[in-house]
């Protein structure tokens, strides 16, 4: 039975997907968007009963195995069409569709005037079906295709206003990276089946510490090429230039899958694959490291750009950041906990900035927002309690789900313990860059937007146009519509945010050490064979964390208020006086340089070199051509001759003559 | 002195006789003008026919003509799927400027007779037929290459295929000419058995250069990198329903007859060649991804994308397995449904355009035409390799059956190659679904009327065909080859099985 909701979990999306795709026509755009929604709620709702009957199972075998039918058996390798169900898919399961129904519900009233309606909630359906295959698919092949169809909806969803230049631009760049990133996870599937002949979760978890021992080599190329994957997907170093990009696409999008659900697989991967990553401790490593450094810089980046949508990506990347140490330490729980966390307080920061960006007819550059504490009290106060979250404010669920995996770091002592301080000092800019917007766009005098919706209580009117190019757009397809919607006036709008705000605010109360941890006995069917399972800090221990990461959390808020409220010339004077490295921060620490010169250029090189080699006889060829056209047959035999078949000669030749030593070596 | 007849089976040789008597009932209608109309179905009952002998013969294991022959698994399945791509071919060049200029059973002979070789060639197990085939298929293809008369692009398509592949036939033969002198027979077997007799001929250097030109020559044909050059420019210039036959049915049996030479006559010489047809698969499959990213023009890319195609394919070959050949098989029954869905449509989109292939004539089709835009979607996707598709499928068993073999360094070419290629693929389905209808029609467009005939004596015809889209003969090739593209990506295990029973007519020579 719990096999079949978890299938009707799957099944709902796609079929509101396809309804509301091929329906364009006839569907009025109301019914498409309730289409959209009821498709994601009916699967919440099967997701928890999926729950109940796995909760009814004994603890040891709360695992279930289904397969619709058998979908390939080609020689020796045999892929099902299946699914794998236990807690840590159900617990995916239920963030995802769960922050994913309140996100089309604050869509509906968000995109109201956009004029692709149906399109956005076809897509965004498409993408919460993919999603729910890549976390409930039971084989590295159902990953795989999850994998690539998240990446292909993102890629639709950023791009979606596709006359916007930057936007394409941006999806583009996001679908490059993650290919990468597909390429590392097909290459890891290929050797997984290569030494364990199966690419089944059951078996290959069963078989792999029998086959492999220790930091093997095979193994830890293995979670090496599966890590290539998760840092493309969740946007850690090298691979996280997308993210802040992909802030192109309409803010439901970003609030949804570049913060609350699709950035976070590489996390669900690593947790998933944990039997592997225990066997090559040596990749776990590399993960917590990568994870560490990501959270730091993405930190100082968030605390210089001034795009309100930029910052709050940077700080989702810091956030997977933790995440990522967390599953790389072995916090496994814990780094699944401050996942949960985060989709809640980080979709919330989304649609506050959402509705404030509305107000401001479309910019999104902090340094025009100010005072709109009066104008918009009800996205004011939303905003102020997910930035206390994110930033760890005492009793908030970020300060639950994060101290838990900075703990654990100082638990494990050692080299963790270079960790545990640097994720301290990652904390501490948290709370410095979600409070200085809070400082810089509520308080104060009211900027003239602010103060228009005061007086005439409705949303100015602007210039529809691309907030990072100033171009002027179109409406039809490049701009969320004539009209604005802020949450104070759009029900929708105001509904997902009270709940999302309700939960960032409590939320944590499910995992208080020593009083529930529900999520960690929840989980803990998935991870009993883990080595970590049973190492956890003391209920003192843990408090003590919590203790410290509350004053850090004080400390930080105290600082920036400080910074912008009492004395607002410092961080001129400091912007001033660092000047290298505001530029550094501010310019993202040079990353899509980096990547320009180390692997974009070079590729480009080599295109350009196949393209000359390859191709110059041929676009001779067309040249001659155009310019022949009257002439006869025979003329063009003249001119082939002369142009391109000479260069095809020379190089099959070439070809003929490699071969040909080749083979006169091997004779002797 | 009693001379005996070598005994005929007819039975066996059913397919290759039905082939050659409809050649010959073409031919003639071509005097009879109220005949002449009947063409395009005289052909396809002549294919209908020969498919029917072929599964007639389905479970047929023989040699025929004292060894020249052979009926098996492999040659069945193979030329069926050359016979399926010469009757689409048909369809689609129903009307086509390239049958009417050239005379509509003068075409249709040359399609048939291109088939006949292809239908030989799957079935040679002697060095002469193997020519022979090779050669009767080529020579008609370079003329229905240059059958559209009044487009410089074709004529000048069909003279560069026919410089080009005389080179390639000439390295063939010359490769063939060495291993005779080095086995001494012309039979496969033979040579096999005259290989292993020889004193250190398996490592001798006329041997080995002699695999090493027929690799060559085989690499031409079914547009192996680096002697891939021909490919993008013949399959450009090439009126489209020649092009749709030559990316098919020419791979089918070009990939029949290198399966047969290299696994059985040459298959004792398996560790020295195996390492050879690696490196170029793998070239290939850089150099048509690569190459693919840049092209503006359809029928270029999907060039470009054969050429890519054709390394998978020979990494089935590599393997030197039977599973490496129920690998190649299947993929190649795939490519059929992708490609023939691909150029149908590039057929009927040409007509309504007037010979444009650029891929941006194809924006907003999908909101337009979604009959047309569908069966062009699901073959890109399907050549990338997405599921639920067989191309999926097909991707999979190779890597399997690399996998396998240990060639696992070739599987991950196959993995890296098919992630760049979904950066061309993808471009034509956001071109068919994504911008608006309307935009950047008719620049790329070329004027037909107003060029002067290259061939004198004929005369300027402007050809449109506005209504293109709605001719069953063109649709509906694209609609069931993407039904079958879509249905074998399903439910896989019937292609599986026709792909086994041609692995299994070599179940004596390889493991």
């Amino acid at each position: 039975m719990t096999a079949t909701w978890a299938w009707l979990v799957l099944l709902f999306p796609l079929l509101g997907s396809l309804t509301i795709g091929f329906g364009f026509k006839v569907l009025p755009a109301r019914v498409a968007g309730l289409i959209g929604i009821s498709a994601i709620v009916a699967a919440f709702i099967c997701g928890i009963l999926a729950l109940i009957g796995l909760q009814g199972e004994p603890s040891e075998s709360r695992h279930v195995a289904s397969s619709l039918w058998e979908y390939a058996n080609v020689g020796g390798l045999r892929i099902d069409l299946g699914i794998y169900v236990d807690p840590l898919s159900i617990f995916m399961v239920l963030v995802v569709t769960g922050v994913s129904s309140l996100i089309h519900i604050y869509s509906y009233s968000y995109m109201k005037s956009d004029q692709g309606y149906h399109r956005f909630f076809s897509y965004l359906n498409f993408f919460v079906f993919s999603m729910l295959v890549l976390v409930l698919g039971g084989n590295f092949i159902m990953l795989i295709v999850g994998w690539a169809l998240v990446g292909f909806a993102s890629y639709a969803l950023i791009s979606y206003w596709y006359r916007r230049n930057t936007a394409t631009k941006a999806g583009m760049k996001a679908f490059v990276i993650n290919v990468v990133g597909d390429i590392g996870l097909y290459i890891a599937a290929i050797l997984i089946f290569k030494n364990l002949g199966s690419v089944d979760y059951g078996t290959v978890f069963e078989k792999a510490p029998e086959v492999f021992t220790t930091n093997e080599w095979e193994i830890v190329a293995i979670c090496l090429c599966l890590l290539v994957g998760a840092f493309a997907k969740s946007a850690q170093m090298p691979f996280h230039t997308w993210l802040a990009d992909a802030m192109e696409g309409p803010t439901p999008v970003s609030s949804l899958i570049h913060a609350a659900t699709m950035v976070t697989a590489g996390v669900y991967l690593i947790a998933r694959c944990h039997s592997l990553f225990e066997l090559a401790p040596t990749a776990a490593d590399v993960a917590a490291w990568v994870g560490l450094a990501t959270l730091m810089i993405a930190g100082t980046i968030a605390i210089a750009v001034t795009d309100l949508k930029r910052i709050i990506a940077y700080s989702t990347m810091s956030q997977i950041g933790y995440m990522f140490v967390g599953v790389g330490i072995g916090a496994y729980s814990a780094g699944m906990f401050h996942l949960m966390t985060h989709a809640f307080f980080k979709a919330l920061l989304f649609m506050a900035a959402g509705s404030i960006i509305s107000a401001m007819a479309n910019m999104q550059d902090i340094d025009k927002m100010k005072g709109f504490r009066k104008a918009m009290p009800f996205t004011a106060a939303m905003l102020i309690i997910g930035a206390l979250a994110l930033s760890g404010f005492p009793g908030t669920s970020g300060w639950f789900s994060k101290d838990e995996i900075i703990d654990f770091a100082h638990f494990r002592g050692g080299m963790y313990d270079w960790m545990w301080a640097g994720m301290l000092i990652g904390a501490f800019m948290t709370a410095v860059y979600s409070f200085r917007i809070i400082f810089r766009i509520l308080p104060g005098p009211a900027c003239k937007e602010a103060e228009y919706l005061e007086e005439h209580g409705h949303v100015i009117h602007g210039e529809p146009k691309n907030p990072a190019t100033g171009e002027l757009e179109d409406t039809e397809v490049g701009y969320p519509g004539e009209e604005h919607h802020i949450a104070e006036q759009a029900g929708g709008m105001k509904f997902a945010m009270s709940v999302l705000g309700i939960l960032a605010l409590i939320g944590g109360l499910v995992q208080v050490p020593g009083v529930d941890e529900v999520i960690t006995n929840f989980l803990e069917p998935t991870f009993e064979d883990s080595v970590f399972a049973h190492m956890h800090p003391s209920t003192h221990e843990a408090w003590v964390g919590l203790g410290e990461g509350a004053l850090i959390s004080i400390l930080g808020i105290t600082f920036t208020w400080f910074l912008y409220i009492r004395r607002p010339d410092l961080p001129v004077k400091f912007r001033e006086r660092f000047r290298a490295v505001h530029a550094l921060c501010v310019n993202k620490w040079y990353g899509d340089e980096i990547i320009d010169f180390l692997i974009v250029s070079p590729v480009k090189a080599f295109g350009r070199f196949c393209n000359r080699v390859f191709e110059r006889f041929a676009i001779d060829g067309a040249t001659a051509g155009v310019a022949g056209l009257t002439r006869s047959a025979g003329a063009a035999v003249r001119d082939m001759q002369s142009g391109m078949l000479r260069g095809y000669a020379v190089l099959m030749l070439f070809g003929i003559l490699a071969i040909a030593i080749y083979f006169l070596i091997r004779s002797i | 002195m009693t001379f005996d007849a070598p005994t005929i089976d007819y039975a066996g040789l059913s397919p290759i006789i039905a082939l050659t008597a409809g050649l010959v009932v073409i031919v003639l209608a071509a005097v009879f003008d109220r005949v002449k109309r009947f063409g395009p179905g005289l052909a396809l009952l002549t294919y209908a026919v020969t498919a029917g002998c072929l599964i007639w013969q389905w479970n047929a294991d023989l040699d025929l003509v004292s060894g020249a022959l052979r009926i098996d698994g492999l040659a069945v399945t193979l030329s069926l799927l050359a016979v399926i791509a010469a009757a689409v071919s048909v369809l689609l060049a129903i009307g086509d400027p390239s049958e009417t200029q050239a005379g509509r059973s003068d075409w249709l002979a040359l399609l048939t007779g291109s088939l006949l070789g292809m239908v030989i060639l799957a079935q040679a197990t002697s060095m002469l037929t193997f020519f022979v085939g090779l050669e009767l298929l080529s020579i008609p293809l370079y003329a229905l290459c240059g059958t559209n008369l009044r487009r410089r692009e074709s004529l000048e398509s069909g003279l560069k295929y026919l410089i080009v592949g005389s080179v390639g036939s000439a390295t063939l033969l010359y490769g063939l000419a060495m291993i005779y002198g080095a086995s001494g027979a012309t039979g496969f077997q033979a040579i096999a058995d005259g290989l292993q007799a020889g004193d250190g001929m398996l490592s001798d250097s006329l041997t080995l250069v002699g695999v090493g030109l027929v690799a060559v020559g085989l690499a031409f044909k079914v547009s192996i990198a680096p002697f891939h050059q021909w490919t993008p420019d013949v399959y450009q210039g090439a009126p489209t329903p020649v092009t749709a036959f030559m990316a098919v049915a020419t791979k089918a049996a070009a990939f029949a007859v290198f399966i047969r030479f290299f696994l059985v006559a040459l298959g004792p010489l398996a560790d020295q060649w195996d390492v050879m047809l690696a490196a170029l698969a793998a070239l290939s499959i850089v150099v048509g991804n690569v190459g693919a990213l840049a092209q503006t023009s359809l029928k270029r890319m999907l060039g470009y994308s054969g050429i890519a195609q054709a390394g998978y394919m020979l990494a089935g070959i590599v393997t030197a397995t039977q599973a490496g050949v129920d690998a190649l098989v299947f993929y190649l029954s795939a490519y059929v449904a992708m490609n023939v869905a691909a150029f149908a449509v590039v057929v009927i989109r040409e007509r309504q355009t007037g010979f444009s292939d650029d891929i941006s004539t194809l924006r907003g089709l999908g909101r337009e035409k979604p009959l047309l835009a569908w069966p062009l979607t699901i073959a890109m996707l399907a050549l990338a390799g997405l599921p639920p598709t067989a191309g999926f499928i097909g991707k999979l068993y190779l890597i399997e059956a690399l996998i396998d073999d240990d060639w696992t360094w070739l599987a991950v070419m196959i993995a890296i190659g098919t992630m760049i290629s979904l950066g061309y693929y993808l471009r034509v389905v956001a071109a068919l679904w994504m911008s608006p209808a309307g935009e950047a029609e008719g620049d790329a467009a070329i004027d037909t009327a107003s060029l002067p005939p290259q061939i004198a004596g004929a005369q300027a015809d402007p050809f449109e065909d506005p209504g293109a889209d709605r001719r069953w003969y063109l649709v509906a090739p694209a609609l069931i080859a993407m039904a079958a593209a879509l249905f074998f990506g399903v439910i896989p295990q019937p292609l599986v099985d026709f792909a086994q029973h041609a692995g299994d007519a070599l179940s004596v020579w390889v493991p």
